[in-house]
């Protein structure tokens, strides 16, 4: 079977969408780049690559720091952030998949 | 009725086992745990083990006279039990020091571990510990710059460094992973790290990585006003592209470069540890590969012996288990070889495996490097444990954060901080670690958001190498 060469879209991806490209798509909502009906499904690489490109120039402007963010941006990314991490644990994720494969 | 084994002419003992001899101050000093066959003596065997570690082949080409055998050869000295494992005893066989080419890790493990593991009077054996004599210690090199010098290089005092090792998820490409390594420098990180096995493959090579990774550290740099760094790996298939790669990091102004001395190699080592030492370059040094060598503990070579063994070749750091977290190593063993990384002068104390006191001499200490496994809140842990002289590497613990690359490295560097002040204070770090994080996260939402991700974690693996005294 080959692989897709397709997003799923965060609503289907793995953990709850607690992924690299779901944080991208997350981002993306907090600073208005996409709206926060935008899923990213059927989404190509280039795409994802090019919303994250779009997503470090705003990050940029904050110096990649959450507590930098205005407020009205703060409270978004609070919100935002807030839901996600509550669907990601109901999904099984946990901080434990991130500290999984580690050397020594 | 199978053969017995069998030393041949003459008993290796009637040579080699010497009860009498007092080690001399020049002799390297090994101590082997030895599981010998069934019915062999044990000084038979530990003269054996001290034969074929030093001139036992020899003498079977040429002839006593004309090597000096009495002079050259090792020496089996002392025998005694292994606590709790009547399986095996400890021998102890002193080399003297002329039996070894000056500042050669490569001699020295020749010679110690090259031929004897396969003896058949053996059915295991394992290196646990050598000491080294301040008269060979000065014949090498050694790390190429020392905890202080690189405290001075980087302008950073008073408290653990922060690394973090990028994983290439999702293929990352040059530009994207040096997009990595800048959100983690920037929110707070003094050093990011590549992975082990990332060297220069198809997906990114080193020079592309190199270049992004430059430009993320002189970005960070600018931003925060503090000095970065990236452990830009330069282990390659020959010691020649090992060494394009280094001089191509130090032009375009890294400061820190990283090999892989057991996967390596000890030549290519300590090569790279002397242009380093000779070009003002930090050099961060990753194990893999240890475990083949240093997990089994009847056979194998110890993990303190790899550490002396790289501190004589030459390193600034060097991964050492973390005690705490998913990768937990036994505390006190871990704690003795943290000491040999670091101290000047380490006593004998068989309650963390060391076996001999160690005279390091004026040769600069290595940063242990705790990895795998830990996040922020093992802070308090590792504050206390590894103390400001290490690097405390957060991989998972910091890429992992649901915030994103900066948020995480924000938030273990607020908790550092926040461990480091609290201890300042006389505080308890691993009593009032919640409270002193939790009054932390107050000012810092990254904090909070990492407390919250990781706080349910548990790792509760028990350690497969433990101390033989804990056997007791």
């Amino acid at each position: 079977m080959s692989k897709p060469d397709r997003y799923v879209g965060i609503d289907n991806d793995i953990n709850g969408g607690m992924t690299s490209i779901g944080k991208i798509i997350r981002d993306a909502w907090v600073f208005g780049l996409v709206p926060e009906t935008e899923t990213c499904e059927g989404w190509n690489l280039a795409g994802i690559d090019a919303l994250l490109q779009k997503v470090n120039g705003e990050w940029d402007k904050y110096g990649c720091m959450v507590s930098q963010l205005p407020e009205p941006l703060a409270i978004r990314h609070r919100e935002i952030y807030a839901q996600a991490v509550r669907k990601a644990k109901a999904a099984g994720w946990s901080g434990e998949h991130e500290t999984g494969d580690e050397e020594a | 009725m199978a053969k017995t084994y069998d030393a041949g002419v003459k008993e290796y003992r009637e040579t080699y086992w010497m009860p009498d001899y007092t080690p001399k101050d020049t002799d390297i000093l090994a101590c082997f745990k030895v599981t010998p066959q069934d019915g062999v003596p044990r000084e038979e065997v530990a003269a054996a083990v001290a034969a074929e570690s030093s001139t036992g082949t020899w003498t079977t080409v040429w002839t006593d006279l004309l090597t000096d055998l009495d002079y050259y050869k090792g020496r089996a000295y002392a025998i005694e039990d292994v606590p709790g494992d009547d399986t095996c005893f400890y021998a102890f066989i002193a080399y003297p020091i002329d039996l070894f080419e000056e500042g050669s890790i490569v001699n020295v493990m020749t010679s110690l571990v090259g031929n004897v593991f396969g003896f058949k009077a053996l059915r295991a054996l394992r290196l646990e510990d050598v000491r080294f004599p301040i008269a060979y210690v000065m014949t090498c090199n050694g790390p190429p710059q020392g905890i202080q010098l690189e405290r001075d290089i980087l302008n950073k005092y008073g408290r653990p460094l922060l690394g973090c090792t990028i994983k290439p998820k999702l293929g990352l490409s040059a530009k994207n992973y040096g997009r990595a390594c800048y959100e983690g420098l920037r929110g707070g990180l003094d050093f990011t790290k590549d992975d082990e096995n990332v060297n220069s493959q198809p997906f990114m090579r080193w020079r592309a990585r190199f270049d992004f990774v430059m430009e993320a550290i002189l970005k960070a740099e600018a931003e925060t006003g503090e000095r970065k760094g990236h452990y830009l790996n330069v282990t390659a298939a020959t010691s020649d592209e090992m060494m394009k790669r280094a001089e191509y990091a130090k032009e375009i102004g890294a400061p820190i470069i990283m090999h892989d001395y057991i996967t390596g190699g000890w030549s290519a080592n300590t090569q790279l540890a002397q242009w380093c030492q000779d070009n003002g370059m930090l050099l961060h040094i990753h194990r893999a590969m240890h475990a083949v060598l240093d997990r089994n503990p009847h056979h194998g070579i110890h993990f303190r012996v790899l550490t002396k063994l790289l501190r004589l070749s030459g390193g600034d750091h060097l991964h050492s288990g973390t005690v705490v977290g998913k990768l937990e190593g036994d505390r006190e063993a871990t704690l003795g070889w943290i000491d040999i990384m670091r101290d000047s002068y380490v006593k004998e104390d068989r309650s963390r495996g060391i076996f001999f006191d160690q005279d390091w001499g004026a040769m600069p200490g290595v940063l242990p490097v705790a990895s795998g496994g830990i996040h922020v809140w093992h802070m308090p842990a590792l504050v206390n444990i590894f103390g400001d002289d290490s690097v405390l590497q957060f991989g998972g613990g910091t890429l992992g954060h649901p915030w994103g690359n900066a948020a995480g490295a924000a938030a273990n560097r607020v908790a550092v901080e926040a461990c480091v002040e609290a201890r300042n204070m006389g505080r308890e770090l691993e009593k009032e670690g919640k409270d002193i994080l939790t009054a932390a996260a107050k000012n810092s939402p990254e904090l909070a958001a990492a407390m919250e991700t990781w706080k349910e974690i548990k790792f509760e693996f028990d350690t497969v190498d433990k101390l033989d005294v804990s056997h007791k």
